[in-house]
């Protein structure tokens, strides 16, 4: 889960490490801190910093830690890395075939979400349907991988992945 | 250095006239003229200890439709393994059921202590592991640089040149027929089947495109460079394999609206060994278009390395004979041969 967050740091010593150090004792990943020197808002000023942590529990406890030790939080906006789902399949494909599809994959933990464009009619021997979304784990693209292969070879489609 | 050609077909004609043109080269290079004393077909051979000109045997074939006078009586390997010669260019048709007749040669070749360069993807796709025991424990060279990709280097690249990196995997277009099919259909909207009449018509494909089509030919080469670059010990059986057979216009139209393209692409990593049609996007290198052949290679030191070549042809073949045929001159000369 990647962050982005405007701080309002006081200005004397020791502040920016102050706000800094709850992020890596939570295992979180700094990426990027940025000190607007000449942005000072009532004697604060804004730093804004990005980083990457593990979940949103961990995020909590790093909010927590900074409401304590009275760092303004001005803006918050927080993110996950997605990974996008591409298939394509090509066969005789009835519509309550993709009506399963769709339903088996909207049920899949950590798919974001999916969209199914279809082509032909439902009795054609060539009728085309692409799978795409987004998926916040990259252990569910295997997950994915494995569900369209079986299903094709048991409904002998022609499966077309994205190129990773 | 003496050499024989096996097999005086499109490849074997290619290398012969490419030799003749090159003479100079070797001369001032390795101080010796590389000469032809042998050449054979599936019907006849040709055979002078003192050198054979390449001109009049591609003439030869030109005019009769063979290359010798003398007809093969069965006797090709004892030939190969009592004639006087140094190295055997086998460019035989492959043939991915048993890689007869090539796999014959090329064994008689190496172990009577000859080199061996191939263009025949049949031996090396089923019986790879084998062939390179039987080149190092008779101390010769087997190279092959023309049997993936024509004149795109990617062996000798990867295995030279890039020696000093771990590469973590190689994913490329290694056959131009589907390409060409897969780039009528997505630019002209054409059917699968009218796009491969129109490349049968300029001589793309073959009349029975099924070696092509249905992916043998790139799952061969897929398999020779998980061998040759990888380490791994497969054969072409060992490759998932799909092939362009099915892809409708729908698809190619689909796949077209996310701002991507079809292409058959072949992929080793850790996990897969695969040859299938994949979506890539608009702008990748792998979207090439044409009959080019392209790898990338993801290394550790370099990262990602392209490389692009015409995938067939023959003076684009007799192009990677060549350079096989320079290597083995050079590590001759470094050993004081």
């Amino acid at each position: 889960m990647k962050v982005n967050v405007d701080l309002r740091l006081k200005d004397i010593p020791g502040q920016l490490v102050g706000a800094l150090e709850p992020i890596s004792a939570n295992d979180g990943n700094i990426r990027g801190v940025v000190h607007h020197h000449d942005d000072r808002v009532g004697g604060r000023i804004a730093v804004n910093v990005t980083f990457e942590v593990r979940s949103e529990h961990a995020l909590n406890k790093i909010l927590e830690v900074w409401r304590k030790r009275e760092v303004d939080v001005a803006k918050i906006d927080s993110f996950f890395e997605t990974f996008p789902i591409q298939y394509l399949i090509v066969g005789s494909i009835p519509t309550k075939e993709l009506e399963s599809i769709t339903k088996a994959l909207e049920s899949m933990e950590n798919v974001a979400f999916i969209e199914v464009r279809y082509t032909g009619s439902a009795n054609s021997s060539s009728r085309a349907a692409l799978v795409t979304g987004k998926a916040s784990k990259k252990e569910t693209i295997a997950s994915l991988d494995q569900f369209f292969k079986q299903r094709s070879e048991k409904h002998d489609y022609i499966l077309i992945r994205g190129l990773d | 250095m003496k050499v024989v050609i096996a097999g005086f077909g499109t490849v074997g004609q290619g290398i012969a006239e490419v030799i003749g043109m090159r003479q100079e080269l070797f001369s001032k290079s390795f101080g010796q003229q590389v000469k032809i004393v042998g050449a054979f077909d599936s019907s006849t051979i040709v055979k002078n200890a003192r050198g054979l000109d390449p001109v009049e045997l591609v003439r030869r074939k030109a005019s009769t439709g063979t290359v010798g006078t003398r007809k093969v009586d069965g006797g090709v390997k004892e030939l190969i393994e009592e004639y006087d010669f140094d190295t055997l260019i086998e460019t035989t048709p492959t043939n991915i059921l048993d890689a007869e007749p090539g796999y014959t040669h090329i064994m008689a070749a190496l172990g009577s202590g000859k080199n061996v360069i191939t263009s025949n993807k049949g031996p090396l796709a089923l019986r790879f592991r084998e062939l390179s025991k039987a080149a190092a424990r008779n101390k010769v060279q087997l190279r092959y640089e023309a049997s993936v990709g024509g004149a795109m280097p990617v062996i000798n690249l990867s295995r030279e040149l890039l020696r000093g990196e771990e590469i973590f995997s190689l994913r490329g277009i290694l056959n131009g027929t589907c390409n060409f099919i897969l780039n009528r259909m997505k630019d002209e909207g054409l059917p699968f089947e009218q796009a491969l009449r129109e490349a049968q018509e300029m001589g793309i494909a073959e009349r029975d495109p099924s070696y092509d089509i249905d992916g043998v030919d790139s799952a061969c080469k897929l398999a020779i460079l998980a061998n040759a670059i990888f380490g791994k010990d497969v054969t072409y059986n060992d490759v998932i394999r799909t092939g362009i057979r099915n892809i409708t216009e729908d698809a190619i139209a689909l796949a077209g609206e996310q701002n991507k393209v079809i292409r058959l692409i072949g992929e080793i990593n850790k996990d897969r060994l695969e040859v299938s049609p994949r979506m890539v996007p608009n702008g990748h290198p792998l979207a090439i278009g044409g009959t080019l052949n392209i790898v990338q290679l993801l290394t550790d030191l370099a990262g990602e390395v392209t490389v692009v070549g015409r995938g067939a042809g023959r003076m684009e073949t007799a192009s990677a004979i060549l350079s096989d045929l320079l290597a083995i001159l050079s590590e001759d000369r470094a050993k004081g041969r």
